[in-house]
């Protein structure tokens, strides 16, 4: 059995809830998306989908499979672009990264700002998490990258901060969805759906300590990847909310922004200390004009005043 | 003044519970109350409950030493010499000094936010008398805030006790029994500090003084634990007696809101170090404050 090729059907169904559309999707015979899957459930021993007139839905079991699966279709990505990299001799490739939910309109922009500046330059992009970058950077695999901070500087260096607000990603039908934007504190009772912490500790938290500096401490935490994945626990249950950047639209969910613009996520982009060659340079250039025009991010504003406190140790 | 327009009834009625499941959750029993100081808004969990009160009492005495200062029935510059023998023993500040020192009231009164120095607050103690702590107390409407005696006496009552561990041998200690000791409620502890807050217990420089002062606790386990926020300023005093932790004290938001919050807690386990009981303080604090908050 060619178990990727499996894990590919098994994501598609599992975002579609639904083998009719998911066949139609991957352009096969829904019997025959069928028969994958069963083939799967029998390899795993355990059934992944609870199968009723209104679609598939995952079992706890296909819940779990699902998360695990993710990081083995990610990392045999990975090995492909390694792979297409050695047949292609790495000429004039700029291996660069970008996190997630930045946008496809940003990372076009992106692409187009690099090839406009940089004729006959390849840039070999991946979407990886700041951890992985910051690890990429450092090991030499990664050239160039947009992290998000707070991030673990030793040894790179950035470009200019830029913020991008958050807002809450809501079911289409939530009372709050109905207002133009959403304060932080009528989360209050709701559950967040966030990516696991291990992708980036800091933020992790940092993202909870300013939602709770403004009045929203999640009843619980939902540990999710992926903006799909996130969309379909939200539609699935009505005390989710995930806080993140303006998506793309799409039916079922309704993303609002915050009052105040108490959120934001902090980003630049980065590379190994003293290896900003004239690749990467451009890159940097390519993704500050890319992030300002199509991320709607901002420069930095002004620091927010700070209580001092004997524990700081130190007189402001 | 703050943003927030008065919270509704329910957001207030919805912390209650998850109060006390925060309690529950680090195997203390608790006592809250948590006002804002400018609406009069508030947040009480068994908030009028008489509770021993140990060190949380010299906030009172601070209160009387800088109210007695700004009528001008004291000196609080005034200089002390305190001898190295006869000081209460502690665990800070001049209780563990070895020397001889000459301290103004106003310094001792710093040593006693800053460190909980029972050495300190004893030779105030001495020098403002209970009489005028009480008085102070019950003009400011706080009648069920009394003080019996001073910080050597407590440390007297606990050596008589020599196993601390044995929940038995607890329930005769005479400190733990509020009809017996220092004692008040976790509404009046709040009270208090809205008090000093609205310049009530005293006004101008002398109220400024006193409020920067009893920002000065070294120790952030308790209360300010719940509100980890570079903007936000917490003030307090804690006060610690076998299996009860306490803190009362005054949370500052940036926008204008002010929040004088009394956590009271008494755990199940007798064991001196107790994490979960302590955070806990802080948990309940920021419930309490996000409820008041609330849109």
């Amino acid at each position: 059995m060619d178990l990727l090729a499996h894990l590919r059907y098994f994501h598609v169904v599992a975002e579609e809830q639904h083998f009719g559309r998911a066949a139609t999707r991957l352009r096969l015979a829904q019997p025959s998306l069928s028969q994958r899957i069963q083939r799967l459930e029998r390899e795993f021993g355990v059934r992944l989908f609870d199968r009723g007139r209104g679609g598939a839905v995952l079992t706890p079991a296909g819940q779990l499979v699902l998360a695990q699966s993710e990081s083995v279709l990610d990392a045999a990505d990975r090995l492909r672009s390694v792979v297409e990299r050695l047949q292609d001799g790495e000429a004039g490739t700029l291996r660069a990264a970008v996190p997630a939910h930045l946008g496809g309109a940003a990372v076009a922009a992106l692409l187009t700002a690099f090839q406009e500046r940089s004729p006959g330059g390849e840039l070999d992009l991946r979407e990886l998490t700041t951890a992985e970058q910051t690890a990429e950077l450092a090991a030499g695999t990664l050239d160039a990258g947009i992290v998000r901070h707070p991030c673990l500087a030793t040894g790179l260096s950035f470009g200019p901060m830029l913020h991008q607000p958050l807002g809450v990603l809501l079911r289409e039908d939530d009372p709050l969805a109905a207002r133009p934007e959403v304060d932080l504190r009528a989360l209050t009772g709701r559950g967040l759906a966030m990516p696991p912490r291990a992708n980036s500790p800091a933020l992790h938290d940092e993202t909870l300590t300013a939602g709770a500096r403004h009045g929203f401490t999640p009843t619980a935490i939902r540990i999710v990847e992926g903006l799909e994945f996130t969309r379909a626990l939200i539609r699935s249950g009505a005390d989710l909310v995930a806080l993140i950047p303006d998506p793309p639209p799409e039916p079922g969910t309704t993303w609002r922004p915050l009052a105040g613009r108490p959120l934001s996520w902090r980003t630049s982009t980065a590379w190994r200390a003293g290896h900003d060659g004239p690749a990467v340079r451009v890159f940097a250039e390519a993704a500050d004009l890319a992030l300002r025009v199509h991320s709607g991010m901002f420069a930095a504003p002004a620091e927010r005043p700070r209580a001092a406190r004997p524990e700081m140790e130190f007189a402001l | 003044m703050s943003e927030a327009v008065p919270p509704s009834g329910t957001a207030v009625r919805r912390a209650v519970p998850r109060i006390n499941a925060a309690f529950a959750d680090a195997g203390v029993t608790g006592r809250l109350h948590a006002l804002d100081i400018d609406t009069g808004a508030s947040v009480s969990v068994a908030a009028t409950h008489l509770t021993p009160t140990s060190s949380l009492h010299k906030v009172c005495l601070l209160a009387t030493l800088y109210r007695e200062a700004a009528a001008g029935r004291l000196d609080r510059t005034r200089q002390i010499d305190i001898p190295a023998a006869e000081r209460t023993p502690g665990l800070s500040g001049l209780a563990v000094m070895r020397d001889a020192v000459r301290m103004s009231l106003r310094d001792l009164a710093t040593l006693v936010v800053a460190v909980s120095d029972s050495a300190a607050a004893d030779v105030l103690w001495r020098e403002v008398g209970f009489d005028a702590v009480n008085r102070t107390m019950a003009e400011l409407g706080l009648t069920d805030t009394i003080a019996v005696h001073d910080m050597a006496a407590i440390r007297e009552a606990l050596r008589a006790h020599p196993d601390l561990t044995d929940p038995a041998a607890l329930a005769d200690i005479s400190i733990l029994n509020p009809a017996r000791t220092n004692r008040s409620t976790a509404r009046q502890m709040a009270e208090l500090f809205a008090a000093v807050w609205r310049e009530e217990v005293c006004a101008g420089e002398p109220a400024e003084e006193l409020r920067a002062l009893l920002g000065l606790q070294a120790w952030t386990h308790r209360m300010a634990s719940g509100f980890p926020f570079d903007d936000v300023r917490v003030s307090g005093k804690t006060a610690t007696l076998p299996t009860l932790r306490h803190e009362a004290g005054v949370v500052e938001y940036p926008d204008g809101g002010r929040y004088a919050v009394a956590v009271f807690t008494r755990a199940a386990s007798a064991a001196a170090i107790l994490p979960a009981a302590d955070a806990v303080i802080g948990t309940a604090a920021r419930i309490a404050v996000d409820a008041l908050r609330s849109v």
